[in-house]
């Protein structure tokens, strides 16, 4: 059991800067994912934490010592890749024993560990065979249990669930965290770049971009008060509509103006040039005119299932709303608001929320 | 005629052409082979006959029964074994730790080290082979075939084509050897080992060809006739103060090229291997 701390740390490759002046704190326990695009920095920092790369300037602690210098071989955590790195050579029984062997364990016990964690993930029929022989969803049990069999104080994925088809992901999602949070209650960091994921397993969620961290919070936080553009447009699908304009007084109501339409919004927000958002689900739809709601020229649908979305072109920026279910047109003129309470503003040069 | 039809002509034609210049080189390589198969079985009046004559007659099997009626000649067949077992063995365990090294560790100074080493494959085997001669005289072990395998106990072309393989595999099996607890010794042994074994296998093969077909090596730092390899025994016997019989001695070379043809046939897939590894990548 522990908690991890990165304070202040920094890492260069060269000239790059992959993570800049990180400051996190991962509790016991706790299951956090770190969310961000490729290149964000959030596997440079999982390998720092499993000590595969050395931080240049800061302090990484697990439990209550500074790992900087301690060797991964000695960290005490286990790791899951997106390749599953499993070895080749050996069977099931002997990658998961490996670990074991390695710190060692005696044979008796080994055996009967393996057994256990094996029957737990349920690949105990599996013990014989060779990786190259296992499916996609095997192989990532096995990779789990060689990493959960030396009972690891943290437990860091990256990617894991990415090599694996639509419908085993769904489900593997699910499993991974029942097992990790619940069953067992490990310190797990989770690396992703699938929001999906990342929504529906943290309990806390660490975006991240350029080497910055953005913003840590609860999913909930993440989705419904984003601190800044960034977070807003990167969680959520479709992401974020953002829309620049000026809001200013006009005939007593305030009123956001742009280019092709203006809208009213309510009358405590900042006033200026702002960037507006609204998730493209949280919007009103009529398909005639009516009080308040703003004419527009709907390219096409996406039709998704339970969900249709409209594409809505005003010049060179197009919207994304999300249209009634029974919609019929896919053309034509529609009529739409965002909902009053569902808006953000953002200051248009630092990108930090406003309002909202 | 249609373009469809066009097309196809131009294929065949093309195939035509490649199969008959790959016919052509196989020809010009097999035919020394076909020659000396041929030529074993003459007397030396008709092999040495010009124009050369292709049809043994009368047919013979005396260069055959010349080559073992030599008193000497298993025991340059054990010499050959023992000098290529030695090679084979020392290339293996050599080479398979410096690729190691040279792919998997950081030490400072790597890359120019490797990089030195390479340079030695320009360097041609009789620039050195003086210092090497006085340095097997010093250590005494001039006409024993040990101090000649000791020459060729490590080679730059097994180190290269070790450290390319390893290399190529995957550093998230070895991060993951790591975090399991392996130091860099362990996880040669219980990693990198286990899974170079293609790479071993193109190593010992390689390394098979060139020691049991040596000539210059054997020939000076071997003296007395019963530590000679086959080759050298072979050119050793039947060289006559005046003139060479030729006949046993390419009788001998076919009796003794017979395993490297079975190792061939057995092992040609290791042997592509070693030279996929080391083309591909890097």
């Amino acid at each position: 059991m522990a908690r991890i701390l990165l304070k202040n740390v920094t890492k260069k490759f060269g000239e790059v800067t992959a993570v800049k002046n990180l400051n996190l704190e991962i509790k016991d326990g706790e299951f956090m994912v770190l969310l961000g695009p490729s290149g964000c920095g959030k596997s440079t920092t999982l390998r720092m934490i499993a000590g595969l790369e050395t931080p240049t300037e800061g302090e990484i602690w697990i439990g209550d010592s500074i790992v900087n210098d301690v060797d991964p071989t000695k960290r005490n955590v286990a790791m899951v890749f997106q390749s599953y790195a499993l070895y080749p050579h050996m069977t099931v029984f002997g990658n998961i024993e490996f670990p074991l062997k390695m710190s060692g364990v005696p044979k008796e016990e080994r055996a009967k560990k393996v057994k256990e964690v094996a029957e737990f993930l349920g690949i105990d029929a599996l013990l014989n065979r060779k990786p190259s022989e296992l499916s996609g969803g095997q192989q990532q049990r096995v990779a789990l249990a060689r990493a959960l069999v030396r009972e690891p104080q943290v437990f860091l994925l990256d990617e894991p669930l990415s090599n694996l088809d639509a419908k085993i992901r769904t489900q593997m999602r699910f499993e991974l965290k029942k097992l990790l949070s619940y069953e067992l209650g490990i310190t797990t960091v989770y690396v992703t770049h699938d929001q999906v994921e990342a929504m529906t397993m943290a309990d806390r969620i660490a975006v991240m971009n350029k080497g910055i961290l953005q913003q840590v919070g609860t999913p909930d936080e993440i989705f419904y008060r984003p601190k800044n553009t960034f977070v807003a447009t990167f969680v959520g699908s479709p992401p974020m509509n953002l829309i620049e304009g000026e809001i200013i007084d006009k005939d007593g109501k305030t009123v956001f103006e742009t280019e092709h339409f203006s809208m009213e919004l309510p009358k405590d927000v900042p006033h200026g040039n702002v960037i507006l958002g609204f998730r493209p689900q949280h919007v009103q739809i009529s398909p005639q005119p009516a009080e308040g709601f703003i004419k527009g020229e709907l390219l096409g649908v996406e039709k998704l299932g339970v969900e249709n979305f409209g594409h809505v072109g005003y010049g060179n920026t197009e919207i994304v709303i999300r249209l009634p279910e029974d919609i019929k047109t896919t053309r034509g003129e529609i009529y739409w608001r965002p909902e009053e309470n569902r808006i953000y503003l953002f200051d248009p040069n630092t990108r930090e929320t406003v309002y909202g | 005629m249609t373009p469809k039809e066009k097309e196809k002509l131009v294929k065949t034609i093309w195939k035509v052409i490649t199969y008959v210049v790959l016919i052509t080189f196989a020809l010009v390589y097999l035919m020394p082979f076909i020659r000396s198969l041929v030529a074993s079985f003459m007397t030396w009046a008709q092999a040495s006959h010009y124009p050369p004559q292709w049809i043994p007659h009368p047919f013979t099997l005396e260069n055959y029964e010349k080559l073992f009626r030599l008193e000497l000649f298993p025991r340059w067949i054990r010499n050959t074994a023992l000098y290529a077992g030695l090679i084979i063995a020392g290339n293996i365990v050599f080479s398979s730790m410096a690729g190691y090294a040279f792919a998997r560790l950081e030490f400072p100074g790597r890359d120019a080290i490797f990089s030195a080493m390479l340079s030695l494959l320009m360097i041609p085997m009789f620039v050195t082979l003086v210092p090497n001669y006085i340095i097997i005289y010093k250590l005494g072990l001039i006409d024993n075939i040990f101090g000649l395998a000791l020459l060729g106990l490590v080679n730059v072309s097994s180190i290269f084509l070790m450290k390319q393989y390893f290399v190529s595999l995957s550093d998230e099996i070895f991060e993951a050897a790591r975090l399991d607890g392996c130091g860099p010794i362990k996880a040669f042994f219980y990693i990198a080992l286990p899974l170079a074994k293609p790479a071993l296998g193109a190593v010992a093969v390689y390394q098979f060809l060139g020691s049991w077909n040596a000539f210059i090596g054997p020939l000076i730092f071997l003296r007395s006739p019963e530590n000679f390899t086959l080759p050298v025994g072979l050119s050793f016997a039947f060289q006559r103060s005046m003139w060479t019989e030729y006949t046993p001695i390419i009788a001998g070379s076919l009796v003794a090229s017979a395993p490297t043809i079975i190792l061939f046939l057995v092992l040609n897939k290791y042997l592509i291997r070693g030279i996929v590894i080391t083309g591909g990548k890097g």
